[in-house]
């Protein structure tokens, strides 16, 4: 069994009139038990020059509803360049440069396909690094 | 005033070499480099219901402004979980102790955040449910 950790730590010192300190760790399992993720399609590396949209992965290539996590980074520096996150035809949001998400999917094929896609903000070079970790 | 979110990703046994990512973002508006002023704070809800639960409700204002959403399952019960969508598309599920940190467009009025517990009865017990959204002032649409 892989044992996958992720850790995310928030910070701000001057958000609020309080510093914000926020935390967490999780341990990467398969859906509803203790045992790890054992499959991952590795850290890779995208630059599309095409403001056409890409399916980063197709829901039929993954087993229906489990516990998937996908790690996304925008890797560019100029600040209006982003990559616009969908799962199937429903927009989740932006990742702008600098930004990273990480998103559970369960790459639903029950109704409709839910394909994990993403759409640059323009035809210039944008480039993503992104991993899957899945069952 | 800047805000960031840093991620660690690591393996040492999930493929031949060891897996290590992190990344550190500073939460910005959308298109600039002005940090994000914006937050809902910390907020702590118990769900004990399977029907879809709005979390947070979209401005049609924020569409296509910077916003990040952090949630996470604190339930101790791994096979707990949440099922989480947006304008009635799941987008994945969150089990005991899973957490995610995601950008959300708000894209019109129907682009709710919503989370179901979607396998608890009354004999699993409640799940915590933290969550933080990090984002723009909707009441000036500006990046000043």
């Amino acid at each position: 069994m892989a044992t996958t950790i992720a850790s995310i730590n928030i910070t701000s010192t001057d958000l609020l009139s309080d510093s914000l300190s926020l935390s967490a760790i999780a341990t990467l399992t398969t859906a509803g038990s203790s045992t790890g993720l054992t499959q991952t399609g590795g850290l890779a590396r995208k630059t599309t020059e095409s403001a056409s949209q890409y399916t980063l992965f197709a829901a039929t290539n993954y087993t229906d509803d489990k516990a998937h996590k996908i790690y996304l980074k925008n890797m560019e520096t100029s600040a209006g360049l982003y990559f616009l996150i969908s799962i199937h035809d429903v927009e989740v949001g932006r990742i702008y440069a600098g930004d990273w998400a990480l998103i559970p999917w369960s790459a639903d094929t029950t109704s409709d396909n839910a394909d994990f896609k993403i759409t640059p903000s323009t035809s210039a070079s944008h480039t993503l690094e992104y991993m899957i970790i899945h069952e | 005033m800047a805000t960031t979110a840093t991620l660690t990703l690591a393996s040492a046994d999930i493929a031949g070499d060891p897996v290590s990512v992190s990344k550190i973002a500073t939460l910005t508006k959308a298109g600039s480099t002005n940090d994000l002023d914006q937050s809902s704070g910390l907020n702590r809800v118990h769900l004990r219901s399977t029907a879809n639960k709005v979390l947070l409700a979209a401005n049609a204002e924020g569409s296509d402004l910077a916003a990040k959403v952090y949630i996470i399952n604190k339930s101790d019960d791994a096979s707990l979980y949440l099922t989480v969508t947006i304008n009635a598309q799941t987008i994945g599920k969150l089990y005991g102790g899973d957490f995610l940190f995601i950008p959300w467009s708000q894209t019109d009025i129907h682009a709710n955040i919503e989370v179901a517990a979607t396998n608890w009865t009354s004999s699993t017990g409640d799940i915590p449910v933290e969550y933080a959204l990090f984002h723009e002032d909707t009441d000036f649409l500006t990046n000043a």
